[in-house]
């Protein structure tokens, strides 16, 4: 999960080596958090968050397989 | 070929039931008209418990048919019946939507640029990429939507192929829909320029898009019948705007959309001409 969301974050940054994902694996659960440089929160979020919701979902097809419940922040 | 054919032909869901009656058939997508009879569940991919019923009749070749902008199977291979010129319901299946405005301007669908193969093999490589990434063991085929012999642009698709690939569909097309949107994001941002790309799975879209126009004549002949709005249930816009592309040139009924985010969907008001309302 943490590479689908480092692929997508870095392809569409000014500054991609900025961007880091924390990954912390819960039993049940799993939580990405998506730093990126402070000028490019906006094209990671996109706009009404849109960017970020899209890649929720992308995020919840791989989670699904493995039983598990995703959550991306943005950080 | 003017005989009239049908068979009625039954799956798990409807396009199954298509798929089932075409392979009896023997007949490509876009030489049959399809009536569905019985939707079954509304499921995605076959989850649901009602079979779906459909009739497939045979087209006639010079059958004018509100599928004008079909989008062929890759394999189709069909006699290239002529479409009508202003045949944008598939772009308009496809384009972009924004929440508010499912009735885009005419000016904008009409306008609405397909790129060419750089922009497709851009994308191909981003979609390749996020599935690998996404975990899923699947092939991208780029082609070209069945071209209509009117000289507008057709669009390039990147076709998504393999087994049990459902699950990059989702409810409502959601999925699907995230992986286009991100997929052209990727490539605009490689390419510097605005890409515009179909990304769908298996045929679902086309498959959908036909169900849906199909779908639209169906209720606005209920609308008028009964003499009552009809309201079809909650769709995402780019599924709105082909109910409302399909009934657009209907002067006896028009189109609305009601409802906010998940839940907004279109209503088919008959128009009456004669006696007050």
């Amino acid at each position: 999960m943490k590479e689908l969301v480092e692929y997508i974050a870095k392809s569409l940054v000014d500054d991609p080596s900025q961007v880091r994902v924390n990954e912390i694996q819960g039993a049940t659960s799993v939580i990405l958090e998506l730093h990126v440089a402070p000028e490019d929160m906006g094209r990671v979020i996109g706009k009404q968050g849109r960017v970020a919701n899209a890649m929720r979902t992308l995020l919840r097809v791989i989670a699904a397989k493995q039983g598990k419940r995703v959550t991306l922040e943005i950080v | 070929m003017t005989e009239v054919r049908s068979i009625e032909a039954t799956g798990p869901d409807i396009e199954t039931a298509i798929a089932n009656g075409l392979a009896e058939l023997r007949l490509p997508r876009e030489a049959v008209a399809v009536d569905i009879l019985d939707e079954g569940s509304r499921g995605i991919l076959g989850i649901g418990a009602r079979r779906a019923r459909v009739r497939i009749v045979v087209r006639e070749p010079d059958e004018e048919d509100e599928d004008y902008a079909e989008f062929g199977s890759p394999a189709g291979g069909a006699a290239p019946t002529a479409a009508p010129p202003k045949a944008r319901a598939f772009e308009a299946a496809v384009e972009e939507a924004d929440e508010d405005a499912d009735l885009a301007d005419e000016a904008v669908i009409a306008t609405a640029e397909f790129g060419g193969e750089d922009d497709a093999k851009a994308g191909a490589a981003a979609l390749e990429e996020l599935l690998e990434k996404m975990q899923v063991r699947a092939k991208v085929h780029v082609h070209r939507a069945e071209p209509s012999n009117d000289g507008e642009a057709t669009p390039w698709v990147l076709e998504i192929r393999g087994r049990d690939l459902g699950i990059l569909i989702g409810r409502r097309g959601e999925t699907l829909a995230s992986l286009q949107y991100i997929t052209r994001l990727i490539a605009s941002r490689d390419l510097q320029h605005r890409v515009n790309f179909i990304v769908d799975v298996e045929g679902y879209k086309a498959r959908r898009a036909t169900q849906l126009r199909k779908l639209a004549v169906r209720m606005a002949e209920q609308a008028i019948r009964r003499g009552r709005t009809v309201a079809l249930e909650p769709m995402p816009p780019y599924e709105r705007r082909i109910i409302h592309m399909t009934l657009r040139d209907n002067d006896s009924v028009r189109t609305e959309s009601v409802g906010e985010g998940d839940r907004r969907k279109v209503t088919i008001i008959p128009e009456k001409p004669s006696h007050d309302r």
